[in-house]
């Protein structure tokens, strides 16, 4: 990227001073009091404006702004260029999931002939457009990615296309090799319905030099009491002591905070017989304890900005020091660069009067049952989610980098055992650790699940109740009014 | 109209006009200090704009490069620009046709009940649009709509009309009812009465009433988020899209904002004379 | 024969007047239905589906409830602080930019050096895209670590603060605000310019003072236009979305009424039913609203009917 660096920098500056020169010439006749003027200037300044639009566009395009061939342009609802079959594609915006999309066009389509266009957003926003498509036989998306949390639920609701015979069908996708955990987190009744891009746990992530340092000792399967008093112990002015999320959604905070909820002995709903919501318990005590644990523990020795913070800001103050101990997803480690991963030292997820408390995430990609193309989007899935894609990543970035946690032959591969030896264990550990049947102490409607309740209510609930957990994380309002306004909520569905 | 000399009273030489002067000054910059900083930042790498401010420091393009490339299969810039350039455009001209006879039948020759329909047309401003996101995509999914510049074209005409109505019905009320008479009384036929006479006056508060339009229509963001996500998304999508999930984006989102921004803004600082002119006259008549 | 053809007469005259006035009103038409079909068509469809209970992210099959969706959303508390939060925001946001608005026009409706200049700055953020402003507020102005408002705070020995999670409705309405006083101060700017000078000469020679002058002349001039300032303001500033999607992402303090209502139907809950009966509420509160802000309209175009 930085190519061309010795010569830039002066033209660059004098790049930048022309701008704001022609900036200042606009903004000068726009002012002028003689509107005259304004007419006399306005077609020059258009023309500096160009320039400008020019300049900045680059040698990568001077066309690119301007208009496509008008009629067809209105006409044509996608900008993809022509091919027999293509097939839409809704992912999330994350390293793992885009290098796919950038993957795709020279090994995929080059291949198959299928032209994918891709829509990435934001987590928040996908999981409303595919709840919303998916739910509503929308027939926008061919292939979707959706969670653990969607899978089972869209899947019993018919809405998915189930995949035992496509793999069956299929010369490289091998559906035995997946991660039972997994492969059962995200089946029916034994139909698979879709199939893991990537998958999760949960475990506790330290910089080694640091505990070194302080002369303390983390221990392999600590207890949330122990990890909190290291981390008050170690937090100073400089290095806060854990990270944990703080930032609003059912997904972010919600996921870390309902880990510490179940072993805490908590849970949000208390199940009927028949396996359906209950009443509310986020009036319990547990859930009492295991919020004010959490905020406290943010308070006397989180990171800066708690309330903002998530997966991504974690992910920066770790790996650039401001952090001692980081509680999130197991994905985390194949991301660090090689120093960090090096002074990286992993502890399972820490409990309190559970034995396990790690989650079990996966995000993977599905066929909705409107889907115009079904072969043409299980091809896609089945190249995105093989074996020979970890092939292709491994060539590309190494194996290290390869998407972890859905296949069995990953973890038995020995060059992977070797690139990934920091973490591969460990992950793999977390993940046949999570205790999906049974993630608490008393029973719950939505198993299985652990950092979520496997109903469609709780991404409601799971949102709201966040929000007022990370103003409370922000100071904005009370534990216990959050608690009282998150009662409230979780009220709304009481069975 | 005169210009900007009615002010009062403070001496201009003064001491205190010297203040007054400054303080202008300084409230200016301070506006349009965030402005700055973010063009500023699209110039910087990630590392730099990810620190504590500084003025200082190595301009790149780097940033730009980035998020105008091509991407296939992705929503890229030109594609962005490409769709919101045509809906922007088309929705303001439409807007316009339907607009003008409307303020034309409002106020030249105004029928009865003027007023009542005026009002309707306000008062469907302030129907949230929230409220109609549902069954908007219901209907919109069932015309085979969504996705395409289309809806977003009609549904912007329609978020615009009530405001270009009004703004315009006030400057076909500026103009005298004498010289239409005179017209009329030289015999001259409707068209060459509307182009000869009404036009010529009216033409500034159209320009300045469809310079509204096209703002609003350009910085439109959740009509667009909920309607059209994966096809002809607008610049807001585009924008927004380069917020990073992983990693730092501070100084890649800057650059995307710049280019996304200054259309509108280089437009806006051209007309702001007639934006003034046209409000003044729009407003109380 | 007099008689009947002064009737004729008369019956062509209503024939040729009804003639004129419905060719008068055939421009009006197309704009006319035009807003009806687009504006009006939703919410003859929430109206209906208000009455059901209609989850979209489970099978369960719409089921006419009644009024039930309307008696819960009488007892949501989070409604009620929903719109509490509107009020909050809009009235704030409104009040502080005419004000700052009218303070800016009168510093710039007089002659000095840069005056167009300074105008340009002060007019850009009005033409900055509302989501471009929330994000680049949150993380270039308010954000904790590399905050431009932190970072100056902290050269004057203040600690930096977390001010988007400690001031979540605040920061919302600094960047509205910071957006929509270029706007008032337009309106104000074409008031001022609208003030007959002689009659400001007049009042400079009677020896009248700056700030007589103002409370007497120019104030009341204004008048007019500070309503309509507050009308335009108001109009677009209870719709806001994109400045709490971009900054806090909602939350207590910062859910309004948009917010709240996006997030029952597609936002998280996807209780179409449930969200559609809120939208029916929010329509009959936004056409009082309306009616009221109408009647301030109303008095604006007093003036033409004299």
């Amino acid at each position: 990227m930085k190519k061309k660096q010795s010569t830039e920098p002066r033209s660059m500056r004098i790049l930048l001073m022309s701008m704001l020169a022609i900036f200042a010439v606009v903004a000068a006749a726009c002012g002028s009091t003689a509107s005259d003027a304004v007419d006399a200037v306005e077609g020059a300044a258009d023309d500096a404006a160009e320039a400008v639009e020019e300049v900045v566009e680059g040698d990568d395009g001077e066309e690119a702004m301007e208009e496509e061939d008008g009629e067809e342009a209105m006409e044509e609802e996608s900008a993809a260029p022509a091919g027999d079959r293509s097939i839409t594609v809704a992912l999330v915006g994350n390293d793992n999931i885009e290098k796919m999309a950038e993957l795709a066009p020279e090994n995929f389509t080059a291949e198959t002939g299928i032209e994918v266009n891709f829509t990435v957003l934001d987590e928040q926003t996908l999981r409303e457009v595919t709840t919303r498509e998916v739910g509503a036989g929308g027939d926008q998306f061919d292939v979707v990615q959706i969670g653990m949390f969607e899978t089972p639920q869209f899947g019993a609701n018919g809405w998915l296309v189930g995949l035992n015979d496509l793999a069956a069908a299929s010369d490289t996708y091998d559906i035995d090799d997946l991660i039972p955990a997994v492969r059962n987190g995200l089946s029916v009744d034994g139909e698979l319905y879709s199939s893991p891009f990537y998958a999760e746990s949960s475990f506790v992530m330290y910089r080694q030099s640091f505990m070194d340092e302080a002369g303390i000792t983390v221990p392999d399967n600590p207890t949330w009491d122990q990890i909190a008093d290291i981390a008050r112990q170690i937090d100073s002015d400089e290095v806060a002591g854990i990270c944990l999320r703080g930032k609003p959604g059912w997904g972010d905070l919600g996921a870390a905070f309902t880990t510490v909820l179940n072993t805490f002995g908590g849970t949000w709903w208390s199940a009927n017989e028949d396996g359906s919501i209950g009443t509310s318990q986020v009036d319990q005590p547990e859930f009492a304890e295991a919020l004010n644990f959490y905020v406290d523990l943010l308070n006397d020795a989180g990171e800066d900005d708690a309330a903002n913070s998530s997966f991504n800001e974690c992910k920066t103050l770790f790996e650039e020091g401001k952090v001692a101990m980081w509680y999130d997803a197991t994905g985390a480690a194949s991301l660090f660069p090689a120093e960090i991963q090096a002074d990286t030292s992993f502890a399972l997820a820490p409990t309190k009067v559970t034995d396990n408390s790690g989650w079990l995430w996966a995000w993977t990609l599905a066929i909705p049952v409107s889907t115009t193309d079904q072969d043409a989007a299980w091809q896609f899935i089945d190249w995105a989610t093989n074996a020979e894609y970890h092939q292709l990543i491994a060539d590309t970035d190494g194996w290290a980098a390869v998407p972890p946690g859905t296949r069995q032959s990953l973890y038995a591969n020995p060059e992977y055992q070797e690139a990934a030896s920091a973490f591969a264990q460990r992950t793999l550990d977390a993940m046949l650790a999570a205790p999906i049947d049974n993630p608490g102490t008393t029973p719950r409607p939505g198993l299985p699940g652990v950092q979520y309740v496997g109903v469609p209510e709780f991404q409601d609930v799971g949102t709201r109740c966040t929000e007022q957990f990370s103003a409370a994380i922000g100071g904005s309002v009370s534990v216990d009014d959050a608690l009282a306004a998150c009662h409230a909520i979780a009220s709304e569905y009481n069975g | 109209m005169s210009q900007g000399n009615t002010g009062p009273v403070v001496g201009q030489r003064s001491l205190g006009g010297y203040l007054l002067s400054l303080l202008a000054w300084i409230v200016g910059v301070m506006f349009f200090f965030p402005v700055f900083w973010m063009a500023l930042s699209g110039f910087k790498t990630e590392a730099e704009a990810n620190a504590d401010p500084s003025l200082i420091f190595d301009p790149t393009l780097e940033q730009f490069r980035t998020v105008t490339a091509d991407k296939p299969g992705l929503l890229d810039a030109a594609e962005a620009f490409a769709n919101s350039a045509w809906i922007v455009a088309i929705s303001t001209v439409l807007c316009m046709a339907l607009a003008i006879p409307a303020a034309y039948a409002l106020s030249i020759k105004p029928i009865g009940k003027w007023k009542d329909v005026l009002f309707f047309f306000i008062s469907t401003k302030f129907l949230p649009i929230v409220a109609a996101i549902l069954p908007l995509w219901l209907i919109a999914d069932y015309l085979d709509l969504r996705n395409t510049r289309l809806l977003l074209i009609i549904l912007y005409t329609a978020m615009n009309l009530p405001l270009a109505v009004w703004m315009l019905r006030s400057f076909f009320a500026e103009v005298p009812k004498e010289l239409i008479e005179a017209a009329q009384i030289d015999g001259a036929s409707l068209r060459s009465q509307i182009t000869s006479v009404i036009m010529p006056i009216v033409a500034p508060g159209i320009a300045a009433t469809a310079l509204l339009c096209v703002i609003f229509a350009w910085n439109e963001f959740y009509l667009a988020i909920q309607l059209n996500t994966s096809d002809a998304s607008t610049v807001p999508i585009w924008v927004n899209s380069a917020v990073e999930f992983q990693g730092q984006f501070l100084a890649q989102l800057s650059a995307a904002a710049t280019l996304a921004t200054l259309p509108v803004v280089i437009a806006g600082w051209l007309a702001q004379k007639r934006m003034i002119r046209g409000l003044a006259m729009g407003a109380i008549k | 024969m007099t008689s009947t053809s002064t009737l004729s007469r008369d019956e062509q005259v209503k024939a040729l007047q009804k003639k004129d006035a419905r060719r008068r009103r055939i421009p009006l038409l197309p704009a006319l239905i035009f807003t009806i079909v687009v504006t009006q068509t939703p919410f003859v469809f929430s109206l209906y589906f208000g009455f059901l209970k209609w989850r979209g992210n489970t099978t369960a099959p719409r089921e006419w409830i009644g009024f039930k969706n309307y008696t819960d959303a009488f007892q949501n508390m989070f409604f009620r602080e929903a719109a509490w939060v509107s009020i909050l925001m809009t009235v704030s946001a409104v009040l502080l930019s005419v004000i700052f608005g009218t303070l800016i026009a009168l510093l710039l409706d007089r002659k000095f050096f840069g005056q167009g200049f300074v105008r340009t700055l002060i007019i850009t953020p009005f033409l900055v895209m509302p989501v471009v402003a929330g994000l680049v507020w949150k993380n270039q102005m308010f954000s904790f670590n590399f905050g431009v408002i932190n970072w100056v705070l902290n050269q004057v020995g203040i600690e930096s603060r977390e001010w988007v999670s400690e001031f979540p409705l605040w920061t919302i309405v600094i960047v509205l605000v910071w957006q929509w006083t270029p706007f008032m101060m337009l309106i104000m700017l074409a008031g001022l310019q609208g003030q007959s000078s002689s009659v400001l000469e007049a009042a400079k020679v009677d020896g009248a003072s700056a700030s007589a002058t103002f409370f007497q002349i120019t104030l009341p001039h204004l008048r007019p236009y500070l309503e309509l300032g507050v009308l335009l303001g108001s109009i677009y500033l209870i719709q806001v979305y994109d400045h709490i999607f971009t900054i806090t992402g909602g939350g207590p303090g910062s859910t309004n009424i948009p917010f709240f209502v996006n997030q029952r139907s597609f936002g998280a809950a996807f209780a179409y039913g449930s969200a559609s009966a809120y939208s029916i509420l929010v329509v009959i509160a936004a056409i009082l609203i309306a009616n009221f802000g109408l009647r301030v309209l109303s008095g604006l175009l007093e003036g033409e009917e004299a």
